[in-house]
């Protein structure tokens, strides 16, 4: 029997040593390992300072962070002064310059950090009564100096200047303002304007009403005991004087009920900030909380196994990363999917997205899918508990929050619980592209018309940096007034070719609400024209000018040209109007591109010597123009040139649509004559 | 006064010896596999979790001048997959599992990490040895990761302001040494690389020989050594032999000065001086000297330059610390209005200062005070000290440098300062590269 025993166990060590290891399959898992979740102590001074306390002796280093539990607070033209209050908070004191507070700060190895929302401070434990002694030097005896303001303004305007070339930032400020409006806490934008008219009351006035111990949490993580820390908090912040503090409520930002489809132009950019986004209601703490991470986990999560990175990334490669996220808020949540993808898929990765947003509410999830993101979001709840913050980060938002006690003590239990129904259902519930306001943020000029698909016929706007809409593009570098109009009469045949012209007669029929009528026009150099209209072979009306006077003869009278009119006419009437507007007297601005017909079209305001203006529109790609734009007593005529004839390389409108008001009618020129003989009596007056 | 200078060196002694105290020792095991693998094993049971990472000594200093950007590029062909692991299921093994995983490539080294709950051990054990042993580097991998690496330098380099900074730095500052080039590499180079080219390129450095193993976190060591040899013991080692360059870059020997007109809002100024190799005691004093300059809003040139003449709305200095003589970089942006050559006169005068004067007795405290608090919270994290211990064992064979760095520090003088300043931050030894907004250019 002893025999035996060995043999086996010889067999059993030699198998474990010469085993062939089989490398086909994945070794399975051992034993689940079990998760503890340390509790943070907490207790509470008499002014309503609620203290946490997580130990941790794995590392002599303590960290006090001081945490206010504010609403949400509208800055108006003011927008950034509370983040300044922040910054200068840490500005010096009545006891210490900025230069001493800093270098006691530094001396020490310590790390001091004050915003809107509290201090932090952390060191080696050696150092932490000096730390303390630092930190409630900073809360309070703060002397928030004028020099120090007016550092952060000089700062904050040069960041601001660095930031407009930033997508992230442009990204953020436009879909700031599109899901919750600029008057709203969330969609303020930050301008040069506001910064500078913020005073140095607004941000003692912030401190004085915001920074009390009712509003605020002190969180003490690391080497110390519970005794040492009530000890401690008694100490430096028993004196600390409560105030009542002022509370905001905000209306919800409406939905958009169609797609909101937006461009912001990065000058010079090859990739495109492709962001889709919209509110949810979705409050810290709510019951669909951990579902709806799960389902936004396995959309656009951190990893290879999502959705949105396996399709943009891993299948298409448009992009070298894609995300979403679920952003619960108390007051307004969001969800947001975004990715950099090159330009010219811009519009192939809203596409992707949605099919992918779409796909999670159409398809039941496999078990297996979701499974991997279980597990995935254990391992990670698992890691985050190395850092001990964490445990105080969960007995703050129980707090906070006003979340079960045993909240994160069963969070493993209900993320393992989540089915795949559920996944379906939140899907239903929180991805609504239609919904969304789809934005890109890149090179404008080629963007935009790949983003028309997704409107409804509607057009694509176009946003700044501050989130303002903008009417036109703009200029591209480089373009000057000269290459506009040089590049117009290059198209239509040339400065020579031109100047041969001495007459011009196009001759067309037009449809009027169902009458043919038939018009010619005579040009003749440098400023005569006869218009005439015809109805079934009866002249109509006609409207003549010599260069020196004019007449219109219509049914309802003849009406000799004024003083004025003569004056205006003398330019309104040249032949190749281009052909002077570089000449003095003439004011000339370009303002700005628009896409007109799909055609990008650069905008010239010309006002002649008279005061007369006219706007003009050039294609970029023909030189033509391709619209012009009076001013009449009728009201605005434009006038939309659709085609253009070649005779003998000289070009001239073929097709016109003019429109004033809201009439428009489309005549095109069959008859095209140059330098041909026209009676003078046509230009009699 | 003879009594007190007496007492003092003693002094300092027993402090630096009670600061020493408090940084926590570093356990760790190590030894090699008969395949040249060299192991290191460190228990830390805090959470229930382990990493487990492989660090290749291959880096963009390997390549060959026209085909750079390689070593990057495997860092992504290498969660293509391996005869065992089908294309694209490499990372949702650890997402199965849990876990995460990432990798990241220097000019001196491939690093490839998976943090997994503890028990899965074994399956990072069988990723990672099966990625150096099978990995799969086809064509479909290639054509893949060759789009994927075009819009990451586009993403990192090319649409970021001052994106290039580096790549425009370094190509100045070396004319020989591959440190000329970034990781990121030539896009053009890969792109026309053939198939072959990158099939050679793993055979050779991506071996057990020319690689590290790292298994820490909750583990227990008698267990995890015979799952390594599992692993790991049947990986043949590589034949081909690694030559490394060799190259010693020769002195720059006269200041390079440039402008990169680009597309920003705000002119950048960047000063980089040439410095000696990681783990030379100049290299202690000089990136003391960094953080002296620049770290913490005390740092002389920040308070000076932002906080008392306005004239920067940033600025700092930081060392690239590669294995081979490398560059210390000081940077700063002028606020709106200061004009670039005033504000480099400005960093040029603090750094005259440390040329000319010893920093104060205050000043040094400050940094030793700093640092032993950078030591202990850089070892907070375990993934930083996996990383730390095995970057010191394939850079200097000295894995135990985690626990005896600090002293090299603590034991840099005043002096040594104002030495290196001299030796290392001159103009004749330094690279100023303006970058400006396009529309200065006119």
């Amino acid at each position: 029997m002893k025999q035996f025993t060995v043999i086996i166990f010889a067999l059993l060590v030699g198998c474990g040593l010469m085993a062939q290891v089989d490398r086909t399959t994945a070794p399975p898992a051992g034993k689940a390992p079990k998760i503890n979740i340390e509790e943070a102590q907490k207790f509470e001074l008499k002014n309503g300072l609620k203290v946490f306390v997580v130990e941790n002796h794995k590392n002599p280093i303590v960290s006090y962070s001081l945490s206010l539990d504010l609403d949400p607070i509208v800055e108006g033209d003011k927008a950034g002064y509370i983040e300044m209050a922040g910054d200068l908070l840490g500005a010096g004191t009545s006891n210490r310059s900025k230069a001493e507070l800093d270098e006691a700060i530094d001396f020490i190895g310590a790390t001091l950090n004050t915003s809107p929302s509290g201090i932090y401070a952390s060191s080696l434990k050696k150092h932490s009564e000096e730390v303390l002694e630092l930190l409630t030097d900073v809360l309070y005896n703060p002397i928030f100096p004028a020099e120090e303001l007016d550092k952060l303004k000089k700062q904050s305007l040069t960041a601001l200047q660095t930031s407009k070339d930033d997508p992230g930032a442009i990204a953020s400020n436009v879909s700031g303002a599109l899901l919750y409006g600029k008057d709203h806490p969330y969609g303020e934008v930050m301008t040069e304007k506001t910064i500078e008219a913020i005073t140095l009351d607004d941000c003692k006035k912030f401190y004085t009403t915001f920074y009390r111990p009712n509003v605020a949490y002190l969180i003490i993580v690391g080497d110390i005991s519970l005794k040492d820390a009530k000890k401690q908090a008694k100490k430096y912040f028993s004196s600390w004087e409560m105030a009542d503090v002022p509370t905001y409520q905000y209306e919800t930002p409406k939905k958009y009920t169609k797609p909101k489809v937006a461009v912001a132009n990065k000058e010079g950019a090859n990739q495109s900030t492709v962001y889709l986004t919209y509110t949810v209601d979705l409050k810290p703490g709510c019951e669909d909380e951990i579902k709806v991470k799960v389902m936004n986990y396995i959309l656009g999560g951190g990893t290879f196994a999502a959705r949105l990175i396996a399709n943009l990334r891993e299948d298409k490669a448009y992009t070298y990363g894609a995300y979403s996220k679920l952003n619960n808020d108390e007051l307004v949540g969001s969800f947001s999917a975004s990715a950099k993808v090159r330009t010219s898929v811009t519009d192939s990765a809203f596409t992707e997205i949605i099919y992918e947003m779409n796909r999670l509410k159409t398809e039941k999830v496999a078990e297996e899918d979701l499974q991997l993101i279980k597990n995935l979001l254990a391992g990670s709840f698992s890691r985050s508990l190395e850092d001990p913050k964490t445990i105080a980060k969960f007995a703050l938002n129980i707090e906070k929050y006003k979340l079960p006690a045993n909240y994160y003590q069963t969070y493993l239990e209900k993320l393992e619980a989540v089915t795949a129904e559920d996944v379906q259902a939140m899907a239903q519930k929180y991805l609504t592209p239609e919904n969304a306001v789809i934005l890109a943020v890149g090179d404008l000029r080629a963007v935009r018309p790949k983003l028309e698909k997704f409107t409804d016929g509607t057009k694509v706007e176009m946003y700044d940096f501050y989130g303002d809409e903008m009417q036109t593009l703009p200029v591209p570098e480089g373009v000057t007034v000269d290459d506009v109009i040089g590049n117009y009469i290059n198209s239509i045949g040339g400065k020579e070719l031109l100047g041969n012209v001495n007459n011009v007669e196009l001759g067309g029929v037009m449809n009027i609400q169902g009458m043919d009528l038939s018009m010619t026009i005579y040009s003749k150099k440098p400023n005569w024209q006869c218009v005439e209209t015809f109805m079934q072979g009866n002249l109509v009306s006609k409207q003549v000018f010599n260069g020196v006077a004019g007449y219109s003869e219509s049914p309802m009278g003849n009406v000799q040209l004024d003083a004025d009119m003569v004056k205006s006419m003398e330019y309104q009437a040249r032949m190749f109007p281009e052909l002077y507007y570089l000449e003095d007297g003439f004011k000339t601005e370009l303002s700005g591109m628009e896409i007109i017909n799909g055609d990008e079209a650069v905008k010239l305001i010309v006002t002649n010597p008279v005061g007369n203006e006219v706007t003009a529109y050039y294609s970029m790609q023909s030189g033509l123009k391709i619209r012009e734009v009076v001013g009449s007593p009728q009201g605005v005529i434009i006038s939309n040139i659709l085609e253009y004839s070649d005779v003998d390389g000289i070009k001239l409108p073929k097709v016109l649509k003019q429109s004033v008001g809201l009439q428009s009618f489309e005549i095109t020129f069959e008859t095209i004559k140059v330098n041909t003989e026209i009676d003078d009596k046509k230009f009699e007056i | 006064m003879l009594l007190k200078n007496k007492l003092f060196p003693i002094a300092s002694l027993l402090l630096s010896a009670g600061l020493m105290a408090q940084a926590p020792q570093i356990e760790f095991e190590e030894y090699d596999l008969n395949n040249g693998l060299h192991v290191i094993l460190h228990e830390d049971s805090s959470t229930p979790n382990v990493i487990v990472s492989v660090m290749y000594d291959v880096g963009s200093k390997d390549e060959n001048p026209d085909r750079t950007g390689f070593a990057h590029f495997f860092e992504h062909l290498m969660f293509e997959g391996t005869e065992n692991i089908p294309r694209g299921e490499y990372s949702k093994y650890v997402d199965r599992a849990g876990g995460t995983l990432n990798a990241n490539t220097s000019a001196d080294r491939t690093y490839y990490y998976e943090i997994l709950p503890s028990n899965q051990l074994a399956l990072g054990l069988w990723l990672e040895s099966e990625r150096m042993m099978h990995a799969t580097v086809d064509s479909l991998g290639i054509q893949t990761q060759k789009k994927v690496v075009i819009e990451e330098k586009k993403q990192s380099y090319d649409n970021r302001p001052y994106g290039s900074w580096l790549a425009e730095t370094v190509k100045r500052a070396f004319k020989e040494h591959p440190y000329r080039w970034t990781t990121i590499g030539d896009p053009e180079h890969i792109m026309a690389a053939e198939d072959w080219e990158f099939k050679a390129f793993h055979k050779k450095f991506y071996v057990p020989n020319n690689a590290a193993l790292v298994v820490a976190g909750d583990i227990k060591k008698d267990e995890v050594k015979p799952l390594i040899q599992k692993y790991f013991g049947e990986i043949k080692p590589g034949n081909d032999e690694i030559v490394r360059h060799g190259i010693v870059e020769p002195k720059l020997d006269g200041e390079v000065r440039d402008t990169i007109f680009d597309n920003v809002q705000l002119p950048l100024i960047f000063q980089a001086y040439r410095t000696p190799a990681m783990e030379t005691d100049d290299f202690y004093a000089l990136d003391m000297l960094s953080t002296l300059l620049s770290n913490g809003e005390s740092s002389r040139m920040y308070k000076s330059l932002v906080d008392e003449q306005q004239k920067a709305i940033d600025t700092g200095t930081f060392p690239l610390p590669y294995r081979d003589p490398s560059l210390a970089i000081a940077y700063a942006m002028p606020n709106m209005g200061v004009d670039c050559a005033d504000l480099e006169a400005a960093i040029e005068d603090e750094i005259k200062k440390v040329r000319d004067e010893l920093i104060t007795e205050r000043e040094m405290q400050k940094l030793k005070n700093q640092y032993e608090n950078m030591f202990v919270s850089g070892n907070v994290k375990l993934a930083r000290r996996a990383e730390n211990l095995v970057t010191n064992y394939v850079y200097f064979r000295n894995t135990n440098l985690i626990n005896t760095e600090l002293d090299k520090y603590l034991s840099v003088t005043r002096e040594d300062i104002k030495r290196v300043a001299n030796k290392y931050l001159v103009k004749d030894n330094r690279v100023v590269l303006y970058y400006l907004p396009k529309s200065y250019q006119n």
